[in-house]
């Protein structure tokens, strides 16, 4: 089933026929207006089509010439920021920044731990490995050692060694 | 892409092994005269870092150094003494590892072996080695990595 717009529609393309011809325009309201529109349509028809028709070109190299050229030169435009990419930072380019980062990272990070490493408090302070003194010039020196921690020091303590007199302070 | 590896590489080794390296150090070694007097001189500037401490630790109040000697040290198996007028202090280093140098240690009045000791000298902690009393005075021997 049509409805009136369609009926309508077929009727200004004069696809109605028959009793569906006669049925639609006993329905018009006023059929004069309406044969006035169907003429007005078939005119714009007319002239869209002699308007909007396809066009012969006189000069057809000429265009397509010009075209080329557009289109080369669009190429290039859009190729050009792909280009000034791939020379900021291509993939291989971001490899080799990850790359000396990862290595200026490792040489700060060696660096740091050197200098943090917790030493241990023997390594810390001086150590005495050994000592003794000649026991036939002092056969009754004896030797200690302490570490001084609050002073970070290490202190080798004799006794007993021959007192000598205040002339061997001599410079 | 090679080259680049190869300078990469290079670029690696060389600041790893200037991170590795140990850089020259000087050790001072004195021979200092403590005693206790009634005006006490003003302490060298070589011995004031450790003014508090050897007073402290000796109980004396005035410290002149009588023999001194500076020496720098690259390969840490360098020899030398600090001398005075009667006593030297030899010191032989064997080498250095990751806390300090293993020195050997001598003390002579003149040519009579007082003292001997070997030691492993860190460069954050100095050595302090009480001598023979002289007059009314201490022998005190002093290494200090600076």
């Amino acid at each position: 089933m049509k409805t009136f717009e369609e009926k309508w529609t077929a009727w200004l393309d004069g696809q109605l026929s028959g009793p569906e011809l006669a049925e639609f325009e006993a329905s018009l309201p006023d059929k004069a207006a309406a044969e006035g529109e169907k003429r007005e349509a078939k005119k714009l028809g007319a002239l869209l089509k002699e308007q909007l028709g396809s066009r012969v070109l006189s000069n057809a190299d000429f265009f397509n010439h010009q075209l080329r050229q557009r289109i080369e030169s669009d190429d290039e435009r859009s190729e050009e920021p792909a280009e000034a990419s791939s020379t900021g930072w291509s993939i291989q380019r971001m490899f080799w920044a990850g790359a000396t980062s990862l290595a200026v990272f490792a040489v700060c990070a060696v660096l740091v731990m050197r200098e943090k490493q917790p030493a241990e408090q023997s390594e810390y302070l001086t150590q005495v490995l050994n000592a003794r003194v000649d026991p036939t010039i002092s056969p009754n020196a004896t030797v200690s050692m302490f570490e001084a921690k609050e002073h970070a020091v290490t202190v080798l303590w004799t006794e007993g060694l021959q007192s000598l007199p205040a002339e061997y302070a001599a410079k | 892409m090679n080259s680049r590896f190869l300078i990469l590489a290079i670029v690696l080794t060389v600041t790893m092994s200037a991170a590795g390296a140990r850089g020259a150090e000087t050790v001072w070694s004195g021979l200092v005269m403590a005693e206790n007097v009634a005006q006490p001189a003003a302490i060298p500037p070589e011995l004031s870092p450790l003014e508090q401490s050897l007073k402290t630790l000796f109980g004396y109040n005035q410290f002149q150094i009588i023999g001194q000697s500076t020496k720098t040290l690259t390969s840490g198996q360098e020899d030398w003494a600090a001398w005075s007028r009667y006593f030297s202090l030899q010191v032989d280093a064997r080498g250095h590892g990751k806390a300090g140098y293993i020195l050997s240690l001598r003390l002579y009045k003149e040519k009579e072996l007082l003292l001997e000791s070997e030691a492993k000298l860190s460069k954050r902690s100095p050595l302090l080695i009480k001598g023979p009393q002289v007059g009314s005075g201490q022998l005190l021997l002093v290494l200090v990595v600076e």
